[in-house]
């Protein structure tokens, strides 16, 4: 539906635009001086271990530090707030978070539900990369703010011939009961078309070799779980091999567990996070949301955010953190996306469900 | 006392005293008819499928949801395991808690009543995902399980992410409900009744067959019933002892609200799940009575 201007737009457009200006490239708490009344706390939801603390010493603290609005971060799971956020939306009821961080496909149902604010007018849009943008979407109601990649994770020890080289390699009977994927196949599904025998092109339409290969895995006796329980299981010596997000490997490696991955000869997903705003805050919230959105997408804002995950940002000319340059889980370079395999958000979002069922299915037997 | 009396006659008159009983279930009635309500709304969500346009029920009325519950053969498999899973845990959870309950009831040591009562009470106060994380680390593959078993020369075998390792989280979650259920029925039966049985010849394992348990009986059937509910609807156990590929329907009906955002699925789900326990204690009164459960009907 078409909206006509009115001065009230224009005006409200020219402040968020000069305020989202001004906290770009004046940090201090005193540029705020003629915002919108600051709210004390805003609250973000989060992943949490590793994710969290990236996100709070990359972002929040400094959205803390610039605005004096203290950021508290919700760890309820993303799948878990989204039907709280649509109920609150529907319901007319102001929504129990400001900003989310979310998948991009399941913050993708949130915009054609249409319970996303727009974030078009954010200043610091004007210095992303053509990742920030969402795919199939019209404007930005939600914005990407990295990539990442659903690597094969590996303990180099039960691979001493060196790294896997495909997917099919997991088949190995010594592998039984020792390889780890996400519960509803997400991250394997694309690699497995391809495991499989089949083409990338016939997704979503045949994706019968994704589950022949599916079901081979299930053979293997795989463990299925979510990001934790892939640090856990490789911590406590449960697992040999997992289909998980960098981000996780990164953080067991961390912790002092003998760790690497590799991206085979099948490809892995690569994907993307975002952020957005709830719709049905009051305005000044709204505005706050926004901007703090918006310093999410600024240069050190992302430097040191991403850091922390390991991840590479959607603003041009950030250092790849230490020992992750040319590393496959950090794709820079469009060189680097050769063995990347993505696939539309809108092509995501219809199938998903259907992919998980299936998924289910067969692990479930 | 009077001032007592005097309050009551102003808040509630002497002519409202036929009303009194039905004051007093209004808060359980409240209870029951908010659950009622949300149930209703359940059924009307169950009859409207997702249009993945818009990720909104849609308009029409339609039983698709219940369609796709009974035609799609996972949610087949994932109903008979959460059978399956409640019923042994009822059987595996009654046969220990039963001899647990006696010797804490009959036991003539103080001290040993104390020990069972703590034993029984410690792992009460930790909720049931902590007990579950425990299990994981006791039964992990380096957990103390396998390395007791290393010491006689075991190799170190998978105990987790199997039906039996939920079957036995859900058992050693469910036993200090059957056992708190079981142990008041048990301390109704009067010791000169197995006296008795004792002095007409009866052995011990006989007296406790042919007396105990049959007077137990409706402690056994309550706490039959609450560990078998309990079971079928568990959430937590499946989640993650199973490994993720032992998932009971309340997993199944997280996944739909949760994972795919398919409200309707997961209500049709939830409402098969609600009229599954139900024909569950159904049967069990029918065979039972409800007078076996102390509720006054036909014996």
């Amino acid at each position: 539906m078409h909206k006509p201007f009115t001065r009230r737009s224009v005006l409200r457009a020219g402040v968020a635009t000069g305020g989202a200006a001004l906290l770009a490239s004046m940090p201090t708490r005193h540029v705020f001086a003629q915002e919108p009344e600051k709210p004390s706390e805003i609250i973000v939801r989060a992943w949490g271990g590793e994710w969290v603390e990236a996100l709070k010493k990359g972002v929040s603290d400094r959205f803390t530090e610039m605005t004096g609005i203290n950021v508290r971060h919700d760890l309820t799971e993303d799948n878990e707030i989204q039907p709280k956020l649509w109920a609150a939306v529907a319901q007319g009821r102001v929504p129990p978070i400001h900003v989310n961080w979310d998948t991009t496909t399941n913050a993708t149902k949130s915009a054609l539900r249409g319970v996303t604010e727009d974030l078009s007018d954010l200043a610091n849009l004007a210095n992303t990369t053509e990742l920030a943008k969402p795919v199939g979407l019209e404007g930005y109601p939600i914005v990407n703010t990295y990539g990442y990649v659903y690597v094969l994770a590996y303990r180099p020890e039960a691979f001493p011939d060196g790294p896997p080289k495909s997917w099919r390699d997991l088949l190995d009977p010594k592998f039984k009961g020792r390889v780890a994927l996400y519960n509803d196949g997400i991250g394997f599904h694309f690699p497995a078309q391809v495991a499989g025998g089949g083409s990338l092109d016939d997704i979503p339409d045949n994706m019968e070799p994704c589950w022949d290969f599916v079901r081979e895995m299930k053979a293997q006796n795989p463990l299925l779980g979510e990001d934790p329980d892939f640090t856990t299981w490789f911590q406590n010596g449960e697992i040999d091999a997992a289909c998980t997000i960098s981000t996780n490997a990164l953080a067991a490696k961390k912790n002092g567990v003998e760790l690497a991955w590799t991206v085979p000869e099948e490809g892995c997903k690569f994907d993307t996070d975002c952020l957005w705003v709830p719709k049905n805050l009051p305005e000044n919230e709204a505005y706050w949301a926004k901007q703090y959105v918006n310093l999410a997408l600024s240069q050190e804002s992302q430097q040191v955010w991403l850091d922390g995950l390991g991840l590479p940002g959607v603003v041009p000319g950030l250092t790849p953190p230490e020992g992750l340059e040319n590393d496959p889980s950090y794709p820079t370079k469009p060189e680097d996306f050769k063995h990347l395999i993505r696939i539309s958000s809108a092509v995501q979002v219809q199938n998903e469900s259907d992919w998980f069922a299936k998924f289910k299915e067969i692990m479930q037997g | 006392m009077d001032a007592l009396n005097r309050t009551l006659d102003i808040v509630w008159p002497a002519r409202m005293m036929p009303y009194t009983g039905w004051a007093l279930l209004m808060p359980a009635l409240l209870l029951v008819g908010l659950l009622v309500l949300g149930l209703f709304q359940m059924a009307d969500s169950s009859l409207h499928t997702l249009d993945r346009s818009t990720f909104l029920p849609s308009e029409n009325y339609t039983l698709e949801n219940y369609r796709t519950v009974v035609e799609n053969a996972t949610y087949g498999k994932i109903i008979w395991r959460s059978v399956l899973g409640a019923v042994l845990t009822v059987f595996f959870t009654l046969l220990l808690a039963l001899p647990y309950s006696y010797i804490m009831v009959r036991t003539s040591s103080s001290a040993v009543r104390k020990v069972l009562l703590v034993t029984l009470f410690l792992p009460f106060f930790i909720g049931q995902v902590v007990r579950a994380y425990g299990l994981l680390i006791i039964l992990g593959t380096t957990g103390v399980a396998n390395n007791a078993l290393g010491l006689v020369g075991v190799e170190p075998i998978r105990l987790l992410f199997n039906f039996p390792a939920v079957v036995f989280g859900l058992v050693q979650y469910m036993l200090p409900f059957a056992v708190l259920m079981l142990a008041p029925a048990l301390t109704a039966i009067p010791r000169e009744t197995e006296t008795a049985a004792a002095s007409l010849g009866a052995n011990w394992l006989q007296s406790f067959r042919h007396v105990v348990i049959p007077m137990a009986k409706p402690g056994l059937i309550g706490a039959g019933l609450v560990v078998g509910t309990l079971a079928l609807t568990d959430f937590a156990m499946p989640a993650m002892l199973g490994g993720g590929s032992q998932d009971f329907i309340a997993n199944a009906i997280y996944d739909q609200f949760f994972r795919t955002a398919d409200q309707g699925l997961g209500a049709a789900l939830a409402l098969m799940l609600v009229v599954l326990g139900s024909v569950f204690v159904a049967i069990v009164i029918s065979i039972f009575g409800a007078g076996t459960l102390g509720m006054g009907g036909k014996k």
